[in-house]
C-alpha cells in the first residue's frame, strides 16, 4: 500500500490508476536518505557536461526546470539531455517552459504543470499538440506560487505549508498532491490548502561563478533555484566561470548554493544560451521567437530545428557559431548591459528583425 | 498640438488600465499592457507607486518595454530581488494593493480561464498556458483589475477551467471558499470598463468606449450583462499629452500598443 494519500478526485480526472508515478515527487524519506548517503566532504566536483547528464540524470527521473523559462535556465545542458536520449522524464517547474521540446523529442513524458508557455508570444503551440496527441500525461496542475511553497518547504525542511492560493479553483481538482483542509489554528471556518514539501530527483543550475566544490554565485532573479538545491536529490551546477574557493569567501554576496547540496560542478560558459544571462549575454530574440512562431507549429518543423540547433552540435560552442560567434557574443553582451544601464548605451535601440527576414542575413541571430 | 492620431483600442485599454492605478500604492504586474500600463500612471498621475513582479523584481529603474518577466528589463538596478515564493507572499501579507491578471476565458462573476479551451483536460482543443502566477495573485491580492479583449468566445457563461476565482457563484462565495481581498474591482476591455454588483457580484457595465452601445457590448458577451441604472457614461479618452507620453516615453517601439495588422 502506498504511503501517500492523494486527492482522490484527482487521480479521477487525472485518469491515474497506478499512483506510484507520485511517490517520489513528495517522498521526502528517500529524498534524505539519499542526501545522507552522498559524500558530504569537501572535493572537487568538477566534471563535463557530458559526464555530468550520463552520471546524474537517469531515466524516469523527476527533472525541474530552474531559472525563469530562458533566463539563467541550462539550455545546454538539457540540449546535451536530448542528445543522450534520455527518457521517461517527469518535468516540473515554475515556469516549466522547456518541458515542451524534451517532449518534443520524447525525453521527457509527464508534466507537473503551473505554466508552459512564451508570455506575451502567448501559449506553445507544440506543448499543446503534446497534451491533446497524448504525448505527455499531466501528473499535476499548479500556480506559480502553490508549486514555489512546495519547494520552500522542502528547504524549510518541513513537511508542508499551509497555503490560501488555489482554493475555490478547478486547478484543485486536478493536482493529486494538494488537500484542502480546516486552518487548525482558528476557531471559525478558514479553508486553506496543504501543499507537500517537494523533491524533484534532479536540479540542473545555471550559474555565474562556482568553486570546484560547489558553492555557486548567483546574478539576477533566484526564482526557486535556492529552495530547489536543498530539495532535490541530485545537483549539478553549470557555470559561466569557475572560480578559486577564495573568492567565492572573499565574495559571498550572491552566494546562494552551499557545496554540500550539489554532485557535479560543469564549466559550462554560454551555458543559458540561447537564453539569458544576466551580466553576461541577452538572448537571442530571432532564436525564440522562430522556434515559437515557426518550428512549434508542426513536429516536421521542430524536428528540422533541433537537428540543425541541437543534434548536429556537439556543444554549446557550436551552437554560438551558429548564432553567429564573436559577433553575437559581442552583441549580446552589450545588449544585456544596455539592458541595465550598465554601459554607455543609454537609449539603445531594442528593436530588431523578425526571424521572417532573416533570408538577409546578417549572419547573427539577435 | 496637431491632429495627433486618437487612441486606438488597445490604447484605450492601457489608459483605462492606468486610471485604477492610485498613487503610492505597490503594483503587481506581469508583461503586456498591464506594464504599460504602471508606467503610464508613474508617468501621469501616479508617480509614487512602486512595481513588483511574479519573478521576484522589485522597484526597476523604468526604461524599454521588457520582453519578459524573467528579462533584466523588470529588474534594472532593482534594489534586491526577492524569490518567487516570497514575492507571492507580499501579497498574501498585505504589500500588494493592486494586480492585474489577463485571459483567455471569463464569466459573468469574473472567474478567469488560462488553461485550455475543451472540456477534458487531458484532451483539450487547445492546451493555454496554466495558472503561472494568475491564480496566485487572484487569491491573494487586496484587489485586481481583469483585464482582455472582449468577444462571446472570451466572456463566456462557464468557463471551461477556473484558473483564477473572482467572484466564484457570486454573493459571498468567494469569502466562504477561504480566499483573501475584494476580488475583481474592475474589467478593462477594447469595449468599455466593468465592475462587479456589490450584492450578486455579477459583472456590470461601467463606461463604454466612445462609439460603443450597450447592445453592442451585449453582442460581444455570452452572458447577461448587467446594466447600471440611468444613462451609461463614456469611458475616459486619454488627453492628446498623455497620448503622447504613451507614444514617445511608455512604449516607443509600439511593442504592446501597436494594433496587429496595424
Amino acid at each position: 500500500m502506498s504511503a501517500f494519500d492523494y486527492n482522490k478526485e484527482a487521480l479521477k480526472n487525472l485518469k491515474i490508476d497506478d499512483t506510484r508515478i507520485l511517490d517520489r515527487l513528495v517522498d521526502f524519506e528517500s529524498a534524505r536518505s539519499v542526501h545522507l548517503k552522498k559524500d558530504h566532504s569537501r572535493r572537487d566536483k568538477r566534471l563535463s557536461l557530458k559526464d555530468a547528464i550520463a552520471e546524474f540524470v537517469k531515466d524516469g527521473d523527476v527533472l525541474t526546470d530552474t531559472g525563469f523559462s530562458y533566463v539563467r535556465t541550462p539550455m545546454q545542458a538539457y540540449f546535451e539531455i536530448l542528445r543522450q536520449k534520455k527518457k521517461n522524464i517527469q518535468m516540473i517547474g515554475s515556469p516549466n517552459s522547456n518541458q515542451s521540446y524534451m517532449i518534443s523529442f520524447g525525453a521527457a513524458c509527464y508534466s507537473h504543470n503551473s505554466y508552459s508557455g512564451a508570455e506575451m508570444r502567448g501559449y506553445d503551440r507544440a506543448y499543446s499538440r503534446a497534451v491533446i496527441e497524448g504525448k505527455t500525461r499531466i501528473l499535476s496542475e499548479w500556480s506559480h506560487g502553490t508549486m514555489a511553497q512546495g519547494f520552500k518547504a522542502a528547504q524549510l525542511g518541513v513537511p508542508g505549508v499551509f497555503s490560501k492560493q488555489l482554493l475555490g479553483s478547478d486547478i484543485l481538482r486536478y493536482n493529486p498532491y494538494v488537500k484542502v483542509m480546516q486552518n487548525p489554528m482558528r476557531t471559525d471556518p478558514d479553508p486553506v490548502v496543504f501543499v507537500p514539501a517537494l523533491y524533484p530527483d534532479i536540479a540542473i543550475i545555471h550559474v555565474q561563478a562556482a568553486d570546484r566544490f560547489g558553492n555557486a554565485r548567483m546574478y539576477g532573479p533566484p526564482i526557486n533555484d535556492i529552495a530547489l538545491a536543498a530539495a532535490a536529490r541530485r545537483v549539478i551546477i553549470t557555470a559561466e566561470e569557475i572560480v578559486p574557493p577564495g573568492d567565492i569567501r572573499s565574495n559571498n554576496k550572491g552566494v546562494v548554493i552551499p557545496f554540500t547540496a550539489v554532485d557535479a560542478v560543469v564549466e559550462l560558459p554560454f551555458g543559458a544560451a540561447p537564453g539569458s544571462m544576466p551580466g553576461y549575454y541577452y538572448w537571442s530574440r530571432q532564436w525564440w521567437e522562430k522556434l515559437m512562431r515557426w518550428a512549434c507549429q508542426s513536429q516536421a518543423n521542430i524536428n528540422e530545428y533541433f537537428e540543425y540547433w541541437v543534434f548536429s552540435c556537439k556543444d554549446q560552442f557550436d551552437f554560438i557559431e551558429k548564432l553567429g560567434g564573436a559577433k553575437w557574443i559581442a552583441s549580446s553582451r552589450r545588449l544585456t548591459k544596455a539592458e541595465e544601464y550598465d554601459n554607455e548605451d543609454l537609449g539603445f535601440d531594442f528593436s530588431y528583425k523578425e526571424f521572417k527576414t532573416l533570408e538577409t542575413e546578417t549572419g547573427i541571430y539577435y | 498640438m496637431t491632429d495627433i492620431k486618437p487612441a486606438n483600442p488597445l490604447e484605450m485599454v492601457a489608459y483605462n488600465l492606468s486610471l485604477q492605478i492610485e498613487d503610492h500604492k505597490v503594483v503587481y504586474v506581469g508583461t503586456g499592457l498591464p506594464m504599460v500600463a504602471a508606467i503610464l500612471a508613474r508617468k501621469t498621475h501616479a508617480p509614487n507607486i512602486t512595481l513588483v513582479y511574479e519573478s521576484g523584481a522589485q522597484d526597476p529603474l523604468e526604461g524599454g518595454m521588457p520582453w519578459s518577466v524573467g528579462g533584466p528589463f523588470t529588474w534594472r538596478k532593482s534594489p534586491m530581488i526577492l524569490e518567487m515564493s516570497y514575492s507571492f507572499g507580499q501579497a498574501y501579507n498585505g504589500y500588494v494593493d493592486i494586480g492585474f491578471l489577463g485571459f483567455a476565458q471569463i464569466d459573468m462573476y469574473g472567474n478567469i480561464n488560462t488553461h485550455m479551451i475543451g472540456i477534458d483536460l487531458m484532451k483539450p482543443k487547445v492546451r493555454l498556458t496554466g495558472s503561472g502566477g494568475n491564480n496566485d495573485l487572484s487569491s491573494l491580492s487586496e484587489k485586481m483589475v481583469l483585464v482582455g479583449l472582449q468577444s462571446p468566445d472570451k466572456f463566456v457563461p462557464k468557463v471551461d477551467f477556473i484558473t483564477s476565482v473572482g467572484f466564484l457563484t457570486g454573493g459571498d462565495s468567494r469569502k466562504k471558499a477561504g480566499l483573501l481581498g475584494q476580488g475583481p474591482v474592475a474589467v478593462v476591455t477594447n469595449a468599455g470598463v466593468y465592475d462587479f454588483e456589490p450584492e450578486s457580484k455579477r459583472m456590470r457595465v461601467k463606461t463604454l468606449n466612445p462609439g460603443v452601445a450597450v447592445g453592442l457590448a451585449q453582442l460581444a458577451t455570452g452572458f447577461e450583462l448587467l446594466k447600471p441604472d440611468g444613462e451609461i457614461p463614456v469611458t475616459p479618452v486619454p488627453s492628446a499629452e498623455v497620448l503622447g507620453i504613451l507614444r514617445n516615453e511608455v512604449d516607443p517601439l509600439r511593442v504592446f500598443t501597436s494594433m496587429p495588422g496595424a
